[in-house]
Order: structure tokens, then C-alpha cells, then sequence
């Protein structure tokens, strides 16, 4: 039996591409929508899993420090090192900075930790130029994605700062490229009061300490054998600070601060879908109205609703099939040209895939509909 | 020899509408069409031609009386059969004013269509439609587009794709009135050999009076009424 969508489509093949090309940007861009959402959640991770430890100590009552502002003592890393199944603890500081010397300024997430302590935030895997820091003061190590190259002297409010090593996708969990400059440093820059703020302070008699000791948590792994909960639940006990395991942390980055924006994206892409459902039956419909004679002749000669209402869906499912190649072959093409990460997932494609036959078989309605009441007479004029 | 009926139509009616706006187009026509015949039908424009021909065809449903089809009877004041579009299929082919192929097929797709629909195996369909298409001379044509051709050779397409299914009945809808004088008696002979050889009853509308010497009778529509000539 003859294929009627096959030899359809080929008689005006150009303007089914076309149009093939024309929804599967849309989807593509439904994709690139759900690799947002996929780049969120990896960023959120991400350094978590980069600075891979198990205790989390914040201000007490927050969910610092990357949910909400947190401020303690340095010296609680040190007050950790004695309690029972710390293995290492360290001090970490968290800040955004406006860095300037390129074009454009570039927004950055600044990690300050000491170069010489036992717990390095930067993961040696994505350092692939340079070195890590060595120096107490004024050298940084940059994300590839904030344009800056290795040697380059970035001014950080009075000071110069070296680039000395380049790490390779390492992003905050708002999805901002890192930089990791010392401990020392980023108090300095986060804590210190300037001079003239500290005179004027003095003059209005608020006594101004000048202590910079300043963190905004400290970090701690655990020796083998000990469980991250009973630890947090142990160092819970102290009223002064807020413990978290890095489970917990997790939960706080993605669901916390995630979740809403997820949601956002989860509304567009929905939307988008509607859309793209929406578009398909439009085609159809408008497809098989340029066919109403050809159908109508069909009828009036004698062949059966079901071998046209066979060649309307097939045509629908064909475009929602190569909509989707093109869809795909679209957003591979420009995935990397967005700012922030995207990840674009086999599951999550094929589960458009799935979607989108389900809305080509729906959008075929529309068309199958107006096959069904096609009269025949059409045909003849009558 | 006692001439076989093709077309046996009984007080058929047509009409529209109620009240005021009751309008009766065909008014209890009742005749037969023998296999063989060509028949020409003859009416001023709104008269109801192609509703008669319709309603033969299955395509229109009549108000009231009886229609035969061969021996079958498939209208009896509603119709006997739940699948018309069968009847159509396997008994009726039909010819138009133009020639209505499939723009998306090309010649011997269209000419197969039917057949094929009919569960006839692509290859018998194929080497049935290749006859009709040397028959017509335009095999050659058999795998281009309608757009490819001419009138003329598309109108030839369409007789041939008519003829498919070897139909018992043509009805043919002003087959000439695109063509030019020239080619519209030579399709109407065309039919009439048609009829002939292949023992199908053809009914031919025409507004064309040239073509009636080429029909074996002339049916016309008078006052809602069905009158012969001879």
C-alpha cells in the first residue's frame, strides 16, 4: 500500500524541513531550558563536592554561609582539631567581588582559605594551568571563566594580586567563576575597616576593634569510622554556632536556593511545551487544510477515514520525530555560547522525545478532526 | 439478448429544507442504465445533475426511494450498507470536470490508489494500471507528477485511474468541459469504447449538445423530472 505522509512530505519536502527546523529551535530551546535547570544543580554541587568535607560550623540560627550571611571566629577550626573524630578542620571565607582590568568588569565569587592548612578548597583535577597558592598574600588563583590568563595583575581594592594558577569549570553555586585567594586576604578584604571609617567611628565613641578574625564557617573531615551526624549533632550543642553536615548542605543549596529557580524553569519549559504542542497542531491543522480537496477526492473514490486519518498522524508524528533531531542538533550547537552552565542530559532529551510524540499524537487531532467532517462533495464543488 | 442492468433507480427524490424553504431538485426519478451504455445527462445548470449523480454514487443521500447497483440493491429509503465508501471502491469509478489527481502521488500511484485500498497485491495493481496507461498512451508518463502534465494527459490519467478498479458504473461528471472541442470528443469516445469493450455503464453529465451523437441516449432533467430522448 502506498504511503501517503511519505510521498506528501516528499512533494513539498523544503517546506516540511523548514518547518521541522522552525519547532525544533523551539524545542531546542526547551532543552537548552532543562540544561539550565540541570547546570543549577551541578553548580550547586559542585563545590561542595570540591571542597569535600563532612562538618559544616556556621553562625548560629543560619544557613550560611552560601544561603544566608554567616560570621564566626577563626578560631573554632581550631577548637574542632580537639574533638573527637575531626580528622582536619579549617577556616573558609565566601565574598563577591567586582573585578575589573578586562573589557567588561567580571563578577566573581571570592574563596579565601589558607594555602598552608590541611583542607585545600581548590580540587587539583581542575587546576590545568599555573600552580596552587603559596604565598600568604596577593596571589589568586581564577576560574577559566573569568577571562583572565595566567600572570595576569588584577587590582583588588588597594592591592595587586598575581593570577597564579587557572582552574577549568569551577563556578559558585549561583553559577559565578571562583577565585581563591588566601584566608588573610579575604579578611582583609571582607573585615577590615578603612581608616577614615575607624576615626570616625572612634569620634562618634563606638570602640572600634580592628580585630579581623573573621570567618564565614569553618570546615571539618572526620577520621574513618566516625558518622558526620553524631558529630553535627554533637557540635549542635554548643548555643553559639549552626552545624550542618554536607548532606544537609547539599539539601540547603539545591532545594533551599534551587528549588525556586527550578521551579521557574520548570514553568517555562512546561509553557514552552504547550507552546510547541500547541504550534505542532497549527501546522497540522493548516497542513491538512491545504489538503482538504486532495482529501475530499480521496473520500468521494472511495478510500477509508482510516488510511487518511493514517497519513495525517504519521505526518504529525514525522514532524514531531525530526523536530526534535533538529531540536537536539540545535541546542548542542549553542549550549556552550550561555554564560552560565548547561547540561544537557540523555535522559532528559529522550523524555522530550517522549513528550513531544505524545503532543504530536494529540496535535493531530485538530487535523484528524477536520478529516473526519471533510465532505466529500468538496470535491466536486457541490 | 436480454441487456444486463447496471443502474436500476426507483421514484428517487431529492429535496432541501422544510417550510418556506422546501426545495425538491429530483422529483421520483426513476430509470435503468444498462452495462454497456453510455449515457448522456442533460440538464440548465442547478438542475440537479450532479446531485443525480451523487446520489447514484453513494456520495448524496437521497430522501426517498430505491437504488441498484448491479443486482444489489443499496438504497431502499435509507441506505442498505453501512460502508459506502466500499461500494464506491470495488463498483463505481468516477470522472470529473477537472481531473482531480493526487498532486502528492504521481500517475501510476494515482491509478493505483484505489485497487490497492482494495487489497489488489501492488504488482497486479501496478501491471493492471500499466495497461490502462498504454491504453490511454501515456505510459510513459507513468512516473511524473500530475503537474508534469497537460490537461488533456491528466483528464486521460483520471479516466484511467476511473477505470482501476474496473468498475461496474462511470459516473462522469462534465469530463469535457475543460477540454476543447477536439479533445472532448475524443474523450467521449473514448468513453463510449470504454462502454463498450469493457461492458460498463457510463453516465456522462454534459452541457455539451456536440457530444450527444457519441451517447446511446440522452437523459435529460425537466421539471424535476427524468425524461429520455431518443
Amino acid at each position: 500500500m502506498i504511503n501517503l505522509a511519505q510521498k506528501d512530505i516528499a512533494h513539498t519536502l523544503g517546506k516540511f524541513i523548514v518547518t521541522a527546523m522552525g519547532v525544533g529551535m523551539l524545542l531546542g530551546i526547551v532543552l537548552i531550558m532543562i540544561g539550565v535547570y540541570r547546570g543549577m544543580m551541578v553548580d550547586a554541587e559542585k563545590l561542595l563536592k570540591d571542597i569535600n568535607v563532612a562538618i559544616w560550623v556556621v553562625q548560629e540560627d543560619t544557613l550560611g554561609p552560601f544561603a544566608e550571611s554567616s560570621r564566626i571566629h577563626e578560631d573554632l577550626k581550631d577548637t574542632l582539631k580537639v574533638i573527637e573524630g575531626i580528622d582536619k578542620s579549617e577556616a573558609l571565607t565566601f565574598q563577591n567581588l567586582q573585578l575589573y582590568g578586562l573589557e567588561k568588569p567580571v563578577r566573581v565569587t571570592a574563596i579565601g582559605f589558607d594555602p598552608f592548612g590541611s583542607i585545600n578548597p581548590v580540587n587539583p583535577a581542575n587546576l590545568i594551568e599555573g600552580r596552587m597558592l603559596q604565598k600568604s598574600h596577593y596571589e589568586m588563583v581564577v576560574s577559566t571563566e573569568t577571562g583572565f590568563k595566567l600572570h595576569n595583575k588584577i587590582k583588588i581594592a588597594r592591592n595587586y594580586f598575581t593570577v597564579v594558577g587557572v582552574t577549568k569549570g569551577t563556578v559558585s553555586s549561583s553559577g559565578e567563576p571562583l577565585i581563591y585567594i588566601s584566608l588573610k586576604d579575604a579578611q582583609e578584604l571582607q573585615f577590615s575597616t578603612p581608616n577614615a571609617s575607624i576615626r570616625n567611628d572612634r569620634a562618634r565613641g563606638i570602640n572600634v576593634s580592628g580585630d579581623i578574625h573573621t570567618v564565614n564557617t569553618a570546615v571539618a573531615t572526620l577520621k574513618e569510622g566516625y558518622n558526620a551526624e553524631a558529630i553535627a549533632k554533637k557540635l549542635g550543642m554548643w548555643k553559639h554556632v549552626g552545624v550542618y553536615t554536607n548532606e544537609e548542605q547539599t539539601t540547603i543549596l539545591t532545594k533551599n536556593l534551587v528549588e525556586r529557580s527550578a521551579k521557574q524553569i520548570g514553568l517555562f519549559t512546561a509553557i514552552l511545551v504547550v507552546v510547541s504542542t500547541i504550534i505542532i497542531g497549527l501546522i497540522i491543522y493548516t497542513m491538512t487544510l491545504e489538503k482538504m480537496k486532495e482529501i475530499s477526492i480521496m473520500k468521494l473514490i472511495g478510500i477509508p477515514d482510516g488510511i487518511i486519518v493514517k497519513m495525517i498522524v504519521q505526518e504529525t508524528l514525522l514532524l514531531g520525530f525530526f523536530a526534535f533531531i533538529f531540536g537536539n542538533i540545535f541546542s548542542h550547537f549553542i549550549y556552550d555560547k550561555f554564560p552560565k552552565r548547561v547540561v544537557l542530559e540523555a535522559p532528559d532529551a529522550l523524555g522530550l522525545f517522549v513528550v513531544i510524540i505524545l503532543a504530536s499524537i494529540l496535535a493531530s487531532f485538530v487535523g484528524v478532526g477536520k478529516v473526519i467532517h471533510a465532505d466529500p462533495t468538496v470535491a466536486i464543488g457541490g | 439478448m436480454k441487456k444486463e442492468q447496471s443502474i436500476k433507480i426507483e421514484n428517487l427524490t431529492k429535496s432541501f429544507g422544510s417550510g418556506d424553504s422546501f426545495v425538491s431538485v429530483i422529483d421520483g426519478a426513476s430509470f435503468t442504465v444498462n452495462k454497456g451504455e453510455l449515457i448522456a445527462l442533460v440538464a440548465p445548470s442547478g438542475a440537479g445533475k450532479t446531485t443525480l449523480l451523487m446520489m447514484i454514487g453513494c456520495v448524496v443521500n437521497p430522501t426517498s426511494g430505491q437504488i441498484w447497483l448491479g443486482e444489489e440493491k443499496v438504497y431502499d429509503n435509507r441506505w442498505l450498507t453501512n460502508n459506502s465508501r466500499q461500494i464506491r471502491r470495488e463498483k463505481i469509478g468516477f470522472i470529473f470536470q477537472a481531473h482531480y489527481l493526487i498532486p502528492f502521488l504521481n500517475v501510476l500511484e494515482n491509478v493505483t490508489l484505489v485497487p490497492q485500498t482494495n487489497k489488489v497485491p501492488t504488482k497486479e495493481a501496478n501491471a493492471h494500471a500499466m495497461e490502462l496507461l498504454k491504453y490511454f498512451d501515456i505510459a510513459d508518463k507513468a512516473y511524473n507528477k500530475p503537474s508534469q502534465l497537460s490537461g488533456g494527459q491528466n483528464q486521460r490519467v483520471a479516466i484511467a485511474r476511473a477505470l482501476a478498479n474496473k468498475p461496474q458504473i462511470i459516473l462522469a461528471d462534465e469530463p469535457t468541459a475543460a477540454l476543447d472541442t477536439e479533445r472532448s470528443i475524443s474523450v467521449v469516445k473514448m468513453l463510449k469504447k470504454i462502454a463498450a469493450e469493457q461492458n460498463v455503464a457510463i453516465i456522462m453529465v454534459t452541457h455539451d449538445e456536440r457530444m450527444l451523437e457519441y451517447c446511446d441516449r440522452v437523459m435529460k432533467i425537466e421539471a424535476k423530472k427524468i425524461v429520455f430522448e431518443n
